[in-house]
């Protein structure tokens, strides 16, 4: 860490340093009655700074950005190599171990009893029953599975420390163990294996447990690290001193400092704008990557995934364990996903539409001035807030509600609360851009109308709405997109169960919900069940995109009329 | 000629109609203004109300005794001996100063119940920082337990007071049993309170037993038979119990499931057990005793606790114990500064949104430091700079659609590239930043442009005409005069990804942190959260008393994100041009 | 300008000349928009079956009078209206008489041609539709035939009326405008620069139009083009500064104007 310290501030130095030789040497140039400057001196002084400081602070950067990863990773792959032999011995150990080929077939059991259930299940509803006992039963199956996962992780604890204890206590023994222990890690005990050795080699934040693993893992770590450290420290120093040599060199009274400094300055801003597009790049392929691997995992059964009608992706244990196939039918997310837009649609378009008329064309100024802030209010209210307005106050209202109304099994926690609340949020939406496209309309439309002896509404429903239609069109499909991508309303209002229903009042579970459940709380990172977050993701990415474009092109169609 | 005459009869006979349906039309359109006023309304007034009970917390103050064996094992009053001291024990002995007869290991538990040994801590702290106290007598305040917070507040348990209807006589038995005998059925009314309730209940499982077998008579399928059978045999099984129980004859014995019933006369508590058949005589204990001689009393309270046990988290001796408490002036309400000066915490009482702020301010810092400068720059290059091809055309049209992406995605990528490829830590303000200022470029970039668009080309050409760059004239004119627009729209960028929640969730920032993240240069990697994320956390707590806290600290985040946008606004009139 | 010091003979009546049918009377008529006076103090007499023309230069005023007749300055937020306007003896200003009414009797035509975004027969149709005139499809088919065939534009359109009404050229889209103005039958029909946005033979045609509607409509048109005002008009206008200068017989006011600024702007001195 003071290594860098000290390269930052050298090379902040030697930038500063860099800047005045170029004014000095452009005024003394000056000074000396040469031929006119071509620049003002600054100039020359940013343009020796820029190559002094530029290299080197890519690499800087670089280096901040990777240099920990390669660190660890070459640390690491080492001490796996040292650990082959117990790598070796640990997997024939597993293969050969009668308690865990026994509590493999006990799982193949209660995962085709589970299936069993689930069919059950599915044979009651279709015959118009309560499911209830089969649920029971499921859930009962469920746990047993998650019982004989645990199990099936103790006993392989059990055979992997057994394993590590044959390594002798000697210095090559225990880096064997340590590489051991990290081969053996899932994912994110990697990580956070990772974390505390870098912890206890370098002192950054608190090491979590102190072993002597981990100790061996740090001293691997340290002469990796060191090499780098100098190593870079060297070069960045050395760039920097080149760049401002090379800078000073090119100084001359006919040097066309101003347009280099500014082809910098003018490179510099491209490189923002294409930030944009790289983000762009990077959410389509880590959602394509990660798919990819998930679909591999389901055995490239891309059909099943999309139009399954099973969604219990918690059965699955493991990806290499049978019988998860049927856990990942996510036509239930798209459902439910479908369910909850058309209810939020239902309540947004007609109160964004009309509010969106009455501003543009009945509201005086001082209603306008009052009602258009209060809309935007409404789109500033963070969704969390949204979310627990919805299971607080308005799911416990619809299910008091509807048990009034004799409908014995509602729940707090429906489609139809969380579709409510939601519309609410997409009023403002539809409501300005709306209002943005009625209001593009020319007036002289309105005028023929008027001048027809048409009223005002008659002037609005026959001449300016459908005028407006595909403004309005695109506005809606804009809410749509939101309401399909929104999270927070539907994870905290909407409930878990990946219910196959078109009824409101219960609850249902989305695409959105579904990536938040899968991605939230202890998972290993490899497994199938996170791998299918990332494939929701693609999904809900591709859906959403594409109401995005039609509904960019549509609006900029009906612009294009009319401006 | 009767051509005019013939339009106007005509246009005459449909005028009422048609001003009928404008009038309609324009109700439509108010209504529809109304209706989301009435939410945003509604929205915002519930949670007002939710988070009254929040406003304030309970606290007690005991005099807690030091005595310098127990705080100083060690003896030398050096620092690490005093953080070895017991202070959790003094503050129950101070406790149980107050109720001596409470002796049982469970009832024990049940009054260091009324706080949490986390308050421990903070009287170590001030022994710590004034050693002196050690060996005295300390004052010490903090905040009571949640539920009984609860109580105090009157929000979680029903209960009514009257006074005893006829003199009674306490007769005291084994322990602390004591048996209560009146002349005149003194307790008529709770028992018929509680038959009643008893009664609705029996008729609703009866009602349950003869739809499920009604369904039964339907069912066709063998199992799902067998499923209502049991259902029916279950609910009638009950039923029969709940009647049985009726019956005029049998004593009244108080379970988990009806209310309870204490009875306070002259400083004692009676906690009644059961009721006898004939409502005169009842058998209880001393919850806290007082002496009360064989004398009959006639100034009595019946104390009836409506809720009954099953459905609160605080028992009937607690509650008799908190309300001694309040008696004796031990505990005080007051504002819950808590709520702002800690972080988060397991206990509600202790619970507060500090360490989530502090994670906001840093989220924000870096989201503000990645996306302006960012967002800034490529909103220059595109309307001042870019030549108009197609790549630049592609760009514009991939910001547009990035605008639209759903929030959840840019979290996706986040935990996919920078901490699943980068490396980054987990739940830190670091890469949330960087994954709120991707998601906030889009907003940045297209009102930057806006505002850029909207100087004038004279000023441009002014500038170009005196000889300027290109670059000088934009960044010596043009920019200056866009300053406040693309201030403005950063402003509201940054306050929409202040709210934002779902992104922050994949990459780890839903963690439970209960130490607030250092304002410095190390707080950028510490696991932290921040306040939208600190929303969600509490609103799925199962303690009753974190949802009015959820409600305080929406009204928190919706004051700093009101802030936000009226300094936008300030801005925007103040120094807002019109060319 | 040396005419600014001159009294303005605002409140001057102008009548129609003897003999002709009076259509609409406007007297002390003004308009305000905000604070600005439009229109002073007009009074005139504009005759049935003849057209009208209203001459000036921009801002004179002239649109505004035009505006006031079918009370189109209704929807213009900050417009005031006072004194007093007439058809055949009707106060249009008054509040019983409603503006759908009324401007089913005043049709009128636009600079611009605004063809609602509809199909051309929807169009013409949509007057009728509304106000209810037709009482089959039949009748309403009629009325577009008929109405059209009078615009001079059923040739050309018989055979796509279903097309959108903007397919059509600038000058078919105003006769079109000027076919739905006159498909409600209305008994004015008022012009705001009808040829404004056309070609030289869009023009002819749509004066050629004017001329034949003449026939059953008293017309009132406001235009830029001198040469248009004498062309097609039988009487003539001349708005200066929100004030009514002179109105006479188009002929009269072309070779005989009585005042200066008459004069002055037909002659081509300022405009």
């Amino acid at each position: 860490m003071q290594i860098s310290v000290l390269v930052a501030l050298t090379l902040l130095v030697l930038i500063a340093f860099g800047f005045l030789t170029g004014r000095r040497r452009a005024l003394s140039v000056r000074a000396q009655g040469g031929p006119r400057l071509h620049s003002l001196p600054n100039y020359y002084g940013y343009y020796i700074a820029l190559w002094t400081g530029g290299p080197a602070l890519v690499l800087l950067a670089a280096y901040g950005a990777f240099g920990s990863g390669l660190v660890n990773t070459l640390a690491m792959s080492q001490l796996e190599r040292e650990a082959a032999p117990l790598i070796a011995e640990f997997e024939r150990q597993l293969d050969a171990d009668a308690q865990i080929i026994a509590l493999l077939e006990e799982a193949a059991e209660a995962d085709a009893d589970a299936m069993e259930a689930r069919e059950a299940i599915t044979r009651a509803r279709d015959s118009g029953l309560d499911p209830q006992a089969f649920q029971g039963a499921l859930a009962g199956h469920t746990t047993r599975l998650t019982e004989i996962g645990a199990r099936l992780d103790q006993r392989r604890g059990e055979i992997a420390r057994s394993v590590a204890a044959r390594a002798p206590s000697s210095d090559a023994g225990i880096r064997a163990r340590s590489g051991f222990e990290f081969w053996n890690s899932p994912r994110e005990r990697r990580e956070l294996f990772l974390a505390d050795a870098r912890a206890i080699a370098f002192g950054e934040g608190l090491a979590s447990r102190n072993t002597p693993e981990l100790r061996a893992a740090a001293l691997a770590m340290r002469p990796v690290e060191d090499i780098f450290r100098w190593s870079v420290a060297a070069l960045v120093l050395s760039m920097a001193v080149g760049g401002l040599a090379w800078g000073r060199s090119r100084v001359k009274a006919s040097f066309r400092a101003r347009n280099r400094v500014e082809a910098a300055i003018s490179g510099l801003l491209m490189f923002a704008s294409i930030i944009a597009i790289l983000t762009t790049l990077g959410i389509v392929f880590s959602l394509l990557f990660e798919s990819l691997r998930f679909f591999a995992s389901i055995g490239w059964r891309v059909g099943d995934f999309l139009f399954g009608l099973q969604w219990s992706p918690q059965i699955a244990i493991r990806a290499d364990q049978i019988g998860q196939s049927g856990a990942f039918g996510a036509a239930p997310l798209f459902a439910g996903t479908a369910l909850i837009t058309v209810i939020a649609m239902s309540v947004a378009v007609p109160v964004g539409l009309f509010s969106a008329i009455y501003m543009s064309e009945y509201a005086s100024k001082r209603v306008r001035a009052v009602a258009k802030p209060i809309l935007e209010v409404l789109a500033g209210v963070p969704t969390v807030v949204y979310g627990f307005f919805a299971l607080l106050t308005v799911g416990p209202f619809l299910r008091d509600f509807a048990l009034f109304l004799g409908y014995e099994d509602a729940v707090t926690q429906s489609a139809l609360s969380a579709g409510l609340v939601m519309g609410v949020m997409i009023i403002p939406f539809v409501s300005s851009l709306s209002d943005d496209v009625i209001n593009a309309v020319p007036q002289s439309l309105r005028d023929g109308a008027y001048a027809m002896g048409a009223t005002k509404s008659e002037t609005i429903r026959h001449v300016v709405l459908p005028a407006a239609l595909p403004g309005i069109v695109g506005a809606v499909l804009l809410g749509v997109s939101r309401a399909i991508g929104e999270t927070m309303i539907v994870v905290m209002a909407a409930g878990q169960g990946a219910n196959l229903t078109a009824n409101p009042l219960e609850s249902v579970t989305t695409i959105t919900v579904q990536i938040v459940t899968l991605l939230t709380g202890d998972q290993e990172f490899d497994s199938s069940k996170t791998l299918a977050a990332f494939a929701l993701g693609l999904v809900l990415f591709v859906l959403t995109l594409m109401l995005n474009i039609i509904a960019l092109r549509v609006v900029q169609r009906f612009r294009e009329r009319y401006e | 000629m009767n051509r005019p005459a013939s339009i106007r009869t005509a246009v005459e006979a449909r005028l009422a109609r048609r001003h009928r349906a404008e009038r309609r039309f324009q109700f439509y359109g108010a209504a529809a203004i109304c209706l989301a006023v009435a939410f945003l309304a509604l929205l915002i007034g519930s949670i007002l109300i939710q988070s009254v009970p929040a406003m304030t917390t309970w606290r007690m103050t005991l005099q807690v005794e030091l005595d310098r064996a127990a705080i100083d094992p060690r003896g030398d009053m050096s620092e690490a001996s005093l953080r070895r001291g017991g202070y959790n024990a003094a503050i129950q002995q101070a406790l149980r100063d107050q109720f001596p007869d409470v002796e049982d290991r469970a009832e024990l538990r049940e009054l260091f119940g009324l706080y949490s040994s986390v308050n421990a801590a903070r009287l170590l702290n001030r022994v710590v920082q004034d050693p002196s106290l050690v060996g005295g007598t300390v004052s010490f305040t903090f905040p009571i337990d949640d539920d009984a917070d609860l109580y105090l507040k009157g929000v979680s348990v029903r209960e009514s007071r009257a006074p005893g209807p006829a003199p009674v006589r306490i007769q005291a038995g084994e322990g602390r049993a004591v048996t209560l005998s009146a002349e005149a059925r003194v307790f008529d009314a709770f028992v018929d309170d509680v038959r009643e309730a008893a009664r609705e209940r029996a008729r609703i499982l009866e009602q349950r037993a003869e739809r499920a077998e009604a369904a039964l008579a339907d069912a066709i399928d063998r199992d799902i038979r067998a499923i209502y059978e049991a259902e029916a045999r279950r609910a009638r099984a009950q039923a029969e119990r709940l009647r049985d129980r009726l019956d005029e004859g049998a004593p009244v014995v108080i379970g988990p499931q009806i209310p309870s019933l204490l009875v306070q006369v002259d400083g004692a508590v009676i906690r009644v057990s059961d009721v006898s058949a004939d409502r005169r005589s009842a058998r209880g204990e001393m919850v806290i005793s007082a002496p009360l001689g064989e004398a009959a009393h006639s100034d009595w309270t019946l104390w009836t606790i409506e809720t009954p046990q099953a459905g609160r988290l605080i028992s009937d001796r607690q509650i008799a114990w908190v309300d001694a408490l309040r008696e004796r002036g031990m505990t005080r309400s007051g504002f819950n500064t808590e709520l702002f000066t800690y972080a988060d915490s397991r206990e509600p009482e202790l619970a507060g949104v500090l360490g989530a702020l502090i994670g906001s301010v840093l989220t924000m810092f870096v989201t503000m430091l990645l996306a302006v400068p960012i967002g800034v720059g490529a909103a220059i290059y595109l309307e001042e700079f870019a030549p108009k091809n197609r790549i630049t055309q592609l760009i514009e049209v991939n910001i547009n659609n990035l605008a639209a992406v759903p929030s959840i995605v840019f979290g996706l990528l986040g935990l996919a590239v920078f901490i699943n490829t980068f490396g980054l830590p987990r739940s830190a303000p670091l890469v949330g930043g960087i994954v709120l200022a991707l998601m906030t470029l889009p907003t940045v970039i297209i009102s930057s442009r806006a505002a850029l668009k909207a100087v004038p080309p004279s000023i441009r050409e002014a500038a170009l005409g005196v000889g300027a760059s290109k670059t000088q004239a934009v960044f010596h004119h043009v920019l200056p005069l866009a300053a406040p627009g693309i201030l403005t729209g950063s402003i509201i960028g940054l306050a929409q990804a202040l709210g934002e929640t779902a992104p922050l969730l994949m990459i780890g920032m839903v963690a439970f942190i209960a130490d607030a993240p250092s304002l410095g240069l190390a707080g950028f990697t510490e696991p932290s959260t921040v306040m939208p994320v600190q929303i969600f956390l509490w609103s799925s707590a199962a303690e009753r008393a974190f949802e009015a806290r959820t409600a305080a600290a929406i009204l928190v985040l919706l004051t700093l994100m009101v802030s936000l946008n009226a300094a936008a606004i300030y801005l925007r009139r103040r120094f807002e041009r019109r060319w | 300008m040396a005419y600014d010091a001159q009294p303005a003979p605002a409140t001057v009546y102008h009548p129609a000349p003897a003999g002709m049918n009076i259509k609409v009377a406007a007297s002390d008529l003004s308009v305000r928009y905000g604070g600005a006076l439009a229109l002073d103090r007009v009074a005139m007499d504009i005759p049935d079956r003849s057209v009208t023309a209203c001459i000036g230069p921009s801002g004179c005023g002239k649109s505004t009078f035009l505006r006031c007749i079918n009370r189109m300055n209704d929807t213009i937020e900050t417009a005031r209206v006072s004194g007093s306007i007439r058809i055949d003896g009707e106060e249009v200003n008054d509040r019983s008489i409603d503006p759908v009414l009324l401007r089913a009797r005043v049709g009128m035509v636009f600079q611009k041609p605004n063809p609602f975004p509809k199909s051309i027969y929807e169009n013409v149709a949509y007057g009728p539709r509304i106000h209810g005139l037709a009482a089959s499809k039949d009748e309403l088919d009629a009325i577009v035939e008929t109405s059209l065939t009078k615009a001079g534009l059923w040739k050309e359109v018989a055979d796509r009326l279903h097309q959108p009404g903007t397919s059509l050229s600038g000058g078919q889209q105003q006769r079109l405008v000027i076919a739905r103005a006159i498909a409600v039958n209305p008994e004015v029909i008022l012009m705001d620069e009808p040829c404004s946005a056309l070609d030289p033979i869009a023009t002819a045609r749509i004066e050629e139009l004017i001329d034949e509607l003449r026939e059953n409509y008293a017309l009132i048109i406001v235009t830029h083009s001198m040469a248009q005002a004498a062309r097609v008009s039988q009487m003539t206008a001349f708005f200066h500064l929100g004030a009514l200068v002179e109105y006479g017989p188009t002929e009269e006011i072309f070779t005989n104007p009585r005042d200066q600024r008459t004069q002055d702007y037909i002659t081509g001195r300022f405009g």
